[in-house]
Order: C-alpha cells, then sequence, then structure tokens
C-alpha cells in the first residue's frame, strides 16, 4: 500500500511535469510542419509566377514584337515562293517562310508559358532602350510598308525576285538588330539561345542574298 | 555537525507539507526512515514541477503565431495572385462592357465550313460561320473599301480581329483605328456601309459595337481576343486575299482543304 502510494505520487507529479509537456510540444512540432509545408507549397506555386517574365518584360516585348516581325517576313517569302523562277530564290523563300513560322510558334508558346497573352500593354519596341522613333507608321526597323508590299505582289520575273531580295535584305537587318540587343538586355538563356540563332543564321542569309542577287541576271 | 543537526529540526516542519498532503499514508508510517527518504524526494519534485508548469514560454508562442500569421499572409497573397494571373483571356473579354458572347448565346451559327459563293450571315458584321477557302490578308491590313464577308469571317477563324466602321466615318475616327491595326499581324480593317453604329469590332463569336475610335474598350477587345480567339492555333494571316470587293473569290478545288 504504502510503497505503491509513494511510487503513484511520484508519478502523478511526473505526469502533470513531463506529459503536458510533451503534448505541447507536438502540437507545435505539428504546427510547424503543417506552416512550414504550407510556405513552401505556397513557395512552389508563386514561384513560376514569380521567375517568368512579366506583361511589359523585355523578353515578353522582343518576343510579341519579333513575332510580328516575323510573320511578315513569312508573307514576303510566300508571295515570292509562289512566282519564283530562280531555283535558288524560291528555295530561299521557302526556307525564310518555313524557318521563321517556326520560330514564331516557339516565340507564341513561351509566352503561353508565361500565361501572357499575345497583344501586350506596352506599345511596339518598348522593350528596347531609345527605341523612340524606330517606329515608322507602326513597322519595326527594317519592315516593309504597306506600299512596298503591294509593290512586291505585283512584281514578276527577275525585277520580283530582286524586289524580295532587296526588301528581305532590309528586313533582316532590322531584325538581326532587335536580336542583338535582347541578348544584351536578357539573361534569360532560351532568349538569348533563340535571339542568338536568329543573328547567326540570317547574317548568313543575308550574304547569300548578296550573293544570289548578284547572279541574277539584269533586266 | 551544527548544520547537520539544524538540517534535521528544519526537514521536521517540511514532513508536516507532504504530510497533510498524504495523510492516510502516515498512519502506516511507522518507521522514520521512510518517511525521511520519502520526503527527500517529495519537497524537491513538488517544487520544481509546479514552477515549470506556471512558466509560459511565450517567447517561441510569439514566434509561431508571428510565423502562422506570415504563413496566411503569404498563402493568402498567394491564392489571390494565382487567381488574379490565371484570368483568362475569355474573363477579360466578358468583363468588357458590352460585348456580346455568341460563343455563349448562339453557339448554332458559329459553323466553320468551307464554302464557296455568298453566304448569309446572321449578324452585321458577321462573327463566324461557313465561309470561303480563302481568308482576307489581316497582317494589320488597313482596307479602305468594303471586303467580303466570306474571306474575314476565314481571317477571324485564324485569330484575326475585324475592325469595321461606318462608311463616311470622319477621317481623323478612321485614322485612329487604323493606328491600332497598322503593322499587326491578326488584326484588320475595312469599312461596311450602313452599319449600325459607328464602330464595330470582331473577333470569333465576339462582338462590341461602339460610338468613338478614342473609346478605351477598343484595346481591351484587341487585348482579349487578337490570337485568343481562334480555331486553329497558329494559323497565319499572309497569303490571303488583299482585294477589297464585297463578292468572294473563289479559289480552285485544289485549295479547298487549305484554310
Amino acid at each position: 500500500m504504502s510503497a505503491a502510494t509513494t511510487s503513484s505520487a511520484p508519478s502523478t507529479d511526473g505526469s502533470e511535469e513531463v506529459a503536458p509537456r510533451r503534448h505541447l510540444g507536438t502540437l507545435w512540432i505539428a504546427l510547424a510542419i503543417v506552416v512550414g509545408l504550407a510556405l513552401g507549397y505556397t513557395a512552389g506555386l508563386l514561384t513560376p509566377a514569380v521567375t517568368a517574365p512579366g506583361d511589359d518584360s523585355v523578353e515578353a516585348g522582343f518576343v510579341r514584337d519579333m513575332s510580328t516581325h516575323h510573320a511578315q517576313a513569312v508573307e514576303m517569302a510566300m508571295i515570292m515562293h509562289t512566282k519564283a523562277q530562280d531555283e535558288q530564290v524560291a528555295s530561299l523563300a521557302a526556307d525564310i517562310a518555313i524557318t521563321q513560322q517556326g520560330q514564331i510558334g516557339t516565340m507564341s508558346a513561351w509566352l503561353r508559358d508565361w500565361n501572357l497573352n499575345p497583344t501586350g500593354s506596352q506599345p511596339r519596341m518598348a522593350w528596347m532602350p531609345n527605341s523612340q522613333g524606330s517606329l515608322t507608321n507602326g513597322l519595326m526597323p527594317g519592315m516593309a510598308t504597306p506600299e512596298q508590299l503591294t509593290q512586291l505582289r505585283e512584281a514578276t520575273g527577275v525585277e520580283a525576285e530582286k524586289l524580295f531580295l532587296d526588301l528581305m535584305l532590309t528586313h533582316h537587318l532590322g531584325g538581326i538588330h532587335m536580336a542583338e540587343e535582347v541578348v544584351d538586355l536578357s539573361d534569360d538563356k532560351d532568349i538569348d539561345w533563340l535571339a542568338g540563332t536568329m543573328v547567326a543564321s540570317q547574317q548568313r542569309e543575308i550574304q547569300a542574298i548578296q550573293t544570289i542577287k548578284s547572279e541574277l541576271p539584269a533586266n | 555537525m551544527s548544520i547537520s543537526t539544524q538540517g534535521g529540526p528544519e526537514r521536521r516542519p517540511s514532513v508536516v507539507k507532504p504530510a497533510a498532503g498524504a495523510k492516510p499514508n502516515s498512519p502506516g508510517d511507522g518507521k522514520p526512515s521512510r518517511p525521511g527518504s520519502g520526503k527527500g524526494k517529495g519537497p524537491r519534485k513538488p517544487v520544481t514541477p509546479v514552477k515549470v508548469a506556471q512558466q509560459r514560454s511565450w517567447g517561441p508562442i510569439l514566434l509561431f503565431v508571428a510565423v502562422g500569421v506570415l504563413a496566411v499572409g503569404i498563402i493568402g497573397y498567394g491564392a489571390f495572385a494565382v487567381i488574379k494571373g490565371s484570368e483568362s483571356w475569355e474573363d477579360r473579354a466578358a468583363g468588357i462592357d458590352g460585348i456580346t458572347n455568341y460563343r455563349e448565346t448562339d453557339p448554332g451559327m458559329l459553323t466553320a465550313n468551307h464554302k464557296s459563293g455568298p453566304q448569309t450571315y446572321k449578324t452585321t458584321p458577321p462573327v463566324g460561320g461557313d465561309h470561303n477557302t480563302a481568308w482576307q490578308n489581316c497582317m494589320g491590313d488597313v482596307y479602305d473599301a468594303p471586303i467580303a464577308n466570306e474571306h474575314a469571317v476565314h481571317s477571324m477563324e485564324h485569330g484575326a480581329v475585324w475592325v469595321t466602321y461606318k462608311t463616311g466615318l470622319p477621317q481623323d475616327q478612321i485614322d485612329k483605328l487604323a493606328e491600332k491595326v497598322r503593322g499587326n499581324e491578326f488584326m484588320l480593317m475595312s469599312p461596311v456601309d450602313g452599319l449600325s453604329n459607328n464602330i464595330s469590332l470582331q473577333a470569333w463569336g465576339y462582338q462590341l459595337k461602339l460610338d468613338s475610335a478614342d473609346d478605351d474598350r477598343i484595346d481591351s477587345f484587341i487585348r482579349a481576343l487578337r490570337i485568343n480567339a481562334t480555331q486553329e492555333p497558329n494559323a497565319g494571316c499572309s497569303s490571303g486575299v488583299t482585294a477589297t470587293g464585297t463578292t468572294p473569290r473563289d479559289i480552285g478545288n485544289g485549295m479547298q482543304q487549305g484554310s
């Protein structure tokens, strides 16, 4: 009896002393884990939204503007492809149309990944510093005017081929300028990769254009 | 020695305290050694537990509460940002005052078969329906005369926004509209004879009628629907009809499958 009671007395004391602390401790640890998980989950949810280029970012501006710039190259190349008599011109036109349309697809997929719209809130070329005045009637550097496109549609034979090569050369120079700028301005490795290949391949195409042009018969 | 003897009497009163708590035990305890040993444990243990039980460690509690509040705040903001960021173009289109969404109100008219010859449309200008094999060029083209509905509908199927205005609209209003169109692929603009309002904006299944080119809903409409409204993602706007005239231009049967 006495032994039991004496032993029971410390045990009750001990339970009052230790057990509540343990319960509290477990509760805090559980809460801490829940809070930690919630924080981690939220951070995971937010990270792509925070790290993806924003609506008025250099990357979004470039992707939208270069898509438009490319779209005109595709237009001119398709006009030429249907009527080119020179095989080299026809081949170049097909190359330009297919390559640039493909790049438009890549760029529009990025916009979707970034949860951004094809049309932004910023004006054309706003992503490029000191770009004021680079737009002419809404057209970006190197882009052909509606009148030049009409000329290209109506021209025939060698005249059309030479006009196409001239318009495409100017177009590429404008495009290379924009692509070089974005490589400077952006640290996005995808943007730098695609823009870098644009610079390199369009420079090679400019050389091809000059070669083809020199080989065309005088009209 | 004196200390030990002093300690002896001092312990005795302390014996009384546990004795009060352990009254039933006291009668049973005949030997002094036992209670003495029991008392030795007794006073030590009660003292420590009482102190610990009463002490609340406010530091960690405050820390946890602060972290909890912070977490709730971050989660709340995160949920808000995610919900707001994920607002779809459909939601933004629905938020434009005065817009009509025929995809909801009359989806039956938005068929998309390729048909030659003139077609009839329920709305003026049309917002969808059967159309010509050829599309109207929509590379930011600003047409100065009416164009064929049958071609423009095909352009909208490709994702274009078609800006129309009532024939005879003042030139400054036309210029303001043209500024929003020129240089932008998936945009085209043309006058329409006898239009009910000064301006009407169309995308596939959507229409917004307006009275002024200064209305900022024009930009909202373009931002929400240009390209987004497409029925054929990544379809183009070039290689289309660039001529004006309201009679559709049929292309040879070889082009019937292309769109």
